[in-house]
């Protein structure tokens, strides 16, 4: 609400300025999220340092790291945040204040305890974090700290590297994504139920009555609704097929101008455009099957008092499609960049942006209603803001299921995904076998295989037994070459900086998609083998 | 102090990487994660180089850099603080462009590995011929927010960087640009000219005022209106020229409402003389300074005054005191306010032709006092100062969005806001530190595998791309193809846009292949500086010349073919043919496709309301899918961050594994795998995931 009056200038904060490139990813909104933040590394080794990199230059709001060791000479080769003068001092202190430096509006803290401690005498010692990134645990630990955090909500990342793999897990309950930015987008323009407004001012338009100029300046949309019309007066029902499709697009063409009478040339941007638009515009209104059935699991939920927003806007927009909507979503209420005169072009986008807000208006005060009887609880902020957003993606909304770490592991592991995938030799997924053994093998034997470099053969043979068991738990035969045990061996459990500086870029990325809520995150365990320079993701 | 881990890097690979020399071109995204990267897998003598210096917007991820570095050189930055991680290596930092012939094949001869980490194609195209010529090999890297690249180069071997040809740069022709532009970003170039004209260096190329040598124009009068109007200068080109735009406005103290009045008001008049023009446009309108229509848009919270001297509905006052209690709460809690009334920072709102006037007045006069205060600084010299345009610059902004809007709404084109304009003026693409992070890491990775090619087979595992044999650049005797009017082409055209600016060469010869030799173009300086003005025709080059254009710095030898056409398309002044003409159609077709699938999809759906599986993806076609690529390079901003956009999805046939060279970057999702047969396992979730369900699906076709 400035009054901007005499003060044209738009100088920028200094933090717009630094955050430039990756507003125009996730927008002003985004930033704030970020901002408000709290991420909580535990142990940082290479790979926990490199993602907290990528999160303390961002902007994140705080960090907190988890750490009760101390810096080694090893630490000192991998990880750029210690120094060779650091050895023997706590590795949470020298790597929090190196990365600090990296940005001075992040805060951050560090705690020099041991986990299993905090994990059995401060039970909500996690409660305050958005997010948890794990690195270098042994799996009795991992599991304690998976359990705690799924029945807290809170989201858990662990990020590994070994050797020359790596391994990122994401893991949430539910996760629900409002702007989940799909690659592409299919413009929603209504031509086949066009709302009255549109209707009206398209069928007051006369192609034929144009003069020249403003023939050749009509925004497209008129153009494609006006021959829909004319096609299914010939032909009884809109184009589906491709064949149909190129003769609609025909059509379209016979109506453009000459340039000069008797020229035969003709050329008419706007019906140029059109013709190419042709194939996404005709699209059917549709709400995609995703969507859908997120709208029919908010249908069946009774709002309490802790349901989430994002479920609470979805009942309403359900009740939106039901009724006001007559079963299509709300308007999107943008439409691309067309050709055409000013005049008609913002009249047109005024038509669509005014249904979009009346659109988004109902819903919203269908989200107020459902919150005042659920009586006095925590106002969404910004609520109408939210819902505004909310009804632009409703197209594009997503939810993520997750699936805890223990129940993968102690409880029913997804074994045709197992299965098919073992059938590839070289399937990524191998590692993932590998991983999993080698830290039963630790807890076996305390130490992982290859650690001692004279231990390496018999470690060798103790590895193998322990890959062969656990796939003859998921009822998989001996299938993996022993190439890969030798692989595994070599490695003894070291990390390799630029395989870290790999998973931290990916781990950190997650984070930011979950704090910031938009994209969508991984679902649900991601390997990296630089050996092929390939990756694959499994839920399992 | 470097990674040693016995057993897990060889000592052969070790020992490699110690005695190693690299060179690591730009200092920027991935330089500064490269850096940091090489030095910890133990390189101890590295070279970096780059023009740039440091700049707010690069601190979000460029950590080897802060806020006090700004200004500074980056390659030198860069090595100072790596070297607090690594003092036993020793880094040599060059301030300097990789183009410059000082940086010739002996220079590139004293590295075993060079690793590019570069923001724009013209400097990726010279590192890759200059490779090739030294035969070293390069690893080649790009991102683009999300999305990022690896490439390995030898020759020889591997595909070179100009195998697979990009989609080509967008040029305007200056007719659009100064009589008829139809679209947003000709405004916006009209308006970076303008500003140039105005108070940076000015380049005859980049005229700003109306052009009555139109070809749509060519005999048509509008040659009165010039004799009345004293500002202006006749020139025997047919040009109008300003005294020189700068003296003009100089000798009229940059007034700003002379200048709207000569641009907006005068000029615009004088375009609608040209009626020629107009016969199949929507004619321009003029605007004059006092009487600014008001917007068509309802929503005019643009203006101050209008909003401020508006009763509020109750409806109103209840959303003004919800932002004003949300605003106030954040500023008591410290937190940077982002979020305006309607979620918009001012950036991103439109702003009303009246606000566009505002903002160029106090542009104008800023820019003007900074002119003066620098001309008095140095009083001695007799040339202008001259400012440089700067997307990072609040005045230079304004000024460009401004006239950009104006002139939009002069000839009826859509306006823009400061953000976009801002996008699309300065060639932004975003950038985060984490997909740099990871292409960084790869880059690494893929060095270590080039200095132990012999060691484990398992390390080549991944397959290369052969050299493509059309390759206009690696093939033995590249050729290309140019199609242009000859008779209206000149060679300074020839040169500038076509050598130099599209093919990319640095210092080009350029002899016709007639038997005799005939040079046209010399690199040597001033040698065939007579020629520049003549067309083609007049130098015998016509329809079917064969031109030898040979470029010594890049040991890079080129055949362009000549094909005379006199009908280019609209907006054109040539086309190079290559492959690329063809690749470029294939892409259309498969996008075709891709839509056509996508609606298949969609019904599908919608008539059986599941989702529908269509098991086995399995496809051996390669999909080139070339995001929308740089195409606003045009604007010169060489030093930008253009860092290129491509995902090369190159899908290894048997295994059908992606190779993560071609990651995606932070979206983690591109790396998974392609689905195999029906499987939904390994490809749910993740951002992009819709569309790389619809690339799967071309593949069916």
């Amino acid at each position: 609400m400035e009054s901007s009056g005499g003060t044209p200038s738009c100088e920028l904060t200094d933090k717009a300025k630094k955050y430039d490139r990756q507003l125009r990813l996730w927008g002003d909104h985004g930033q704030v999220a970020l901002e408000s933040g709290h991420v909580c590394l535990i142990n940082a080794s290479a790979s926990g340092t490199e993602t907290l990199k990528s999160l303390v230059l961002p902007g994140l709001g705080s960090v907190t790291i988890i750490d009760d060791t101390k810096v080694t000479p090893q630490d000192v080769g991998n990880n750029f945040f210690v120094e060779s003068e650091s050895v023997g001092s706590a590795r949470g202190e020298v790597t929090l204040r190196l990365l600090l430096e990296l940005n001075p509006e992040v805060r951050g803290t560090f705690v020099e305890q041991p986990l299993t401690e905090i994990l059995d005498n401060q039970p909500d010692f996690f409660t305050p974090f958005s997010c948890v990134v794990a690195t270098c645990l042994p799996e009795c630990t991992l599991l304690t700290l998976s359990k705690v955090l799924w029945e807290a909500k809170i989201p858990l990342v662990v990020v590994r590297t070994y050797g020359m793999i790596g391994y990122l897990r994401v893991q949430m309950e539910e996760h629900t994504v409002v702007e989940s930015h799909p690659d592409n987008e299919m413009p929603d323009l209504r031509l086949d139920r066009p709302f009255p407004a549109l209707q009206k001012y398209i069928d007051g338009l006369d192609l034929d009555s144009m003069d020249h100029r403003e023939h050749s300046h009509v925004p497209y949309v008129v153009i494609l609704y006006k021959v829909r019309q004319r096609w299914i007066q010939e032909h009884g029902a809109a184009p589906a097929s491709y064949k149909e499709r190129k003769a609609f697009a025909e059509m379209v063409r016979e109506g453009m101008r000459q340039k000069e009478s008797g020229s035969g040339d003709t050329f008419e941007e706007n019906f140029e455009e059109g013709i190419k638009a042709v194939n996404t515009a005709l699209l059917p209104t549709t709400i995609p099957s995703g969507v859908q059935s997120i709208l029919n699991e908010a249908s069946s939920i009774t709002p309490s008092p802790t349901t989430k927003p994002f479920w609470i806007m979805a009942r309403a927009l359900h009740e939106f499609i039901t009724s006001e909507g007559r079963g299509a979503l709300p308007v999107r209420g943008t439409i691309p960049d067309m050709t055409a005169d000013s005049e008609k072009y913002i009249k047109v986008q005024n038509l669509y942006r005014e249904q979009a807000a009346q659109d988004a208006d109902w819903v919203l005060r269908r989200v107020q209603e459902h919150s005042q009887q659920l009586g006095p609880r925590k106002v969404i902020s910004s609520l109408e803001s939210s819902v505004k957003t909310f009804c632009k993606n409703a197209h594009a909304l997503r939810v993520i299921k997750g699936k805890s770490i223990a129940e993968e592991y102690k409880g029913s592991i997804n074994l045709s995904e197992i299965g098919s995938h073992l059938e590839n030799p070289d399937s990524e997924l191998v590692w993932y076998v590998m991983l999993r053994a080698v830290d039963q093998f630790q807890s076996e034997f305390r130490a992982y295989p290859g650690y001692f470099q004279d231990q390496v053969e018999t470690d060798i043979v103790r590895l193998k037994v322990c890959v062969n068991k656990l796939l003859a738990d998921w009822g998989c035969g001996p299938i993996i070459k022993d190439d890969f045990i030798h692989e595994m061996c070599r490695y003894g459990a070291a990390e390799v900086h630029s395989v870290a500086a790999y998973m931290g870029g990916c781990a950190a990325q997650e984070v930011i998609k979950v704090v910031t809520g938009q994209y969508v995150p991984v679902n649900h365990t991601h390997i990296y083998s630089a050996i092929t320079a390939t990756s694959a993701t499994f839920s399992l | 102090m470097a990674t040693h881990i016995p057993g897990l890097l060889e000592e052969k690979l070790r020992a490699g990487i110690t005695s190693s020399k690299v060179l690591v071109v730009g200092a920027g995204g991935i330089g500064c994660e490269l850096l940091k990267d090489l030095v910890l897998a133990g390189f101890e003598d590295i070279e970096v180089i780059d023009l740039d210096t440091i700049d707010v917007s690069n601190l979000n991820r460029q950590f080897l850099f802060q806020k006090k570095h700004v200004g500074k050189s980056k390659a030198e930055v860069a090595k100072e603080s790596a070297l607090r991680f690594n003092p036993r290596a020793s880094i040599t930092a060059h301030h300097d462009s990789i183009i410059k012939s000082t940086y010739g094949m002996s220079f590139y001869q004293k590295f075993d590995l060079v690793m590019n980490a570069l923001d724009n194609r013209s400097a990726r195209n010279h590192v890759n011929r200059m490779c090739l010529a030294a035969d070293i090999p390069l690893v080649e890297s790009g991102t683009a927010g999300y999305l990022g690249q690896v490439t390995v180069i030898k020759k020889g071997v591997t595909e070179c960087y100009e195998c697979q040809p990009k989609p080509s740069q967008k040029t305007y022709p200056g007719c659009t640009i100064r009589n008829t532009p139809s679209e947003p970003i000709h405004c916006i170039v009209w308006a970076k000219h303008l500003f140039n004209q105005l108070f940076g260096e000015a380049d005859p190329d980049e005229d700003v005022s109306p052009d009555a040598a139109d070809p749509e124009q060519v005999g048509q009068a509008g040659q009165a209106a010039l004799g009345d109007d004293k500002d202006h200068n006749t020139h025997t080109d047919g040009n109008v020229t300003r005294v020189s735009t700068r003296a003009w406005a100089k000798s009229h103290q940059y007034q700003a409402k002379k200048l709207f009045t000569k641009l907006f008001t005068e000029d615009i008049h004088y375009l609608l003389t040209m009626d020629k023009l107009w016969e199949k446009r929507r004619k321009p309108t003029p605007l004059l300074w006092d009487s600014l229509p008001s917007d068509g848009d309802d929503n005019d919270n643009n203006d101050g005054l209008i909003e401020d001297q508006r009763p509020w509905s109750v409806e109103r006052c209840r959303q003004v005191f919800e932002t004003a209690v949300n605003n106030l709460y954040n500023r008591v809690k410290g937190r940077v306010v982002w979020d305006n009334n309607d979620g918009l920072i001012e950036d991103q709102r439109p702003w009303s032709v009246e606000r566009c006037r505002q903002v160029f007045e106090t542009a104008v006069n800023n820019l003007y006092n900074r002119v003066k205060s620098e001309e008095k600084e140095k009083e001695d010299t007799e040339d202008d100062v001259s400012l440089t345009w700067d997307k990072d610059d609040p005045d230079s902004m304004d000024f460009v969005t401004s006239c950009a809007n104006i002139r939009a709404h002069i000839f009826n084109i859509p306006q823009k806001t400061r953000f976009d304009v801002k996008s699309m003026a300065g060639a932004i693409i975003p950038a985060i530190a984490t997909t740099n992070a990871i292409i960084a890491g790869v880059i690494v990775l893929e060095a270590m595998k080039l200095l132990t090619e012999d060691a484990r087979g398992y390390w080549w595992a991944a397959p290369s791309t052969p050299p493509r044999p059309k390759c206009t650049v690696c093939a033995p005797r590249p050729e290309l193809t140019v199609k242009l009017d000859t008779r209206h082409t000149t060679i300074r055209t020839l040169d500038q846009k076509i050598l130099r600016g599209s093919i990319n060469m640095a210092a080009p010869d350029v002899e016709i292949m007639d038997g005799k030799g005939t040079i046209v173009i010399s690199s040597e300086e001033g040698e065939t500086e007579c020629n520049m003005g003549k067309t083609l025709q007049e130098l015998g080059i016509v329809d079917g010349t064969r031109l030898n254009c040979d470029d010594f710095l890049q040991s890079y030898t080129l055949v362009v073919n000549i094909v005379h056409c006199e009908k280019l398309d609209e907006g054109t002044e040539f086309t190079i043919l290559g492959n690329s003409e063809e690749i470029k159609k294939a892409q259309e077709e498969e996008a075709e496709v891709a839509a056509e699938v996508e609606q298949n999809r969609k019904q599908k759906i919608s008539n059986d309301g599941t989702k529908t599986a269509d098991g086995g993806e399995t496809s051996d076609e390669m999909v080139v899918a070339e995001v929308e690529d740089d195409d606003l390079v045009c604007l010169e901003d060489v030093e930008d961050e253009v860092e290129e956009q491509e995902v090369e999805e190159e899908e290894e046939e048997e295994s059908r594994k992606r190779r993560s060279d071609d990651i995606v970057g932070g979206e983690t999702q591109p790396l998974k795998k392609l689905k195999s047969g029906g499987g939904s396992s390994s490809s749910s979730g993740s951002g992009s995931g819709d569309s790389s369900d619809v690339i799967e699906e071309v593949m069916l076709d």
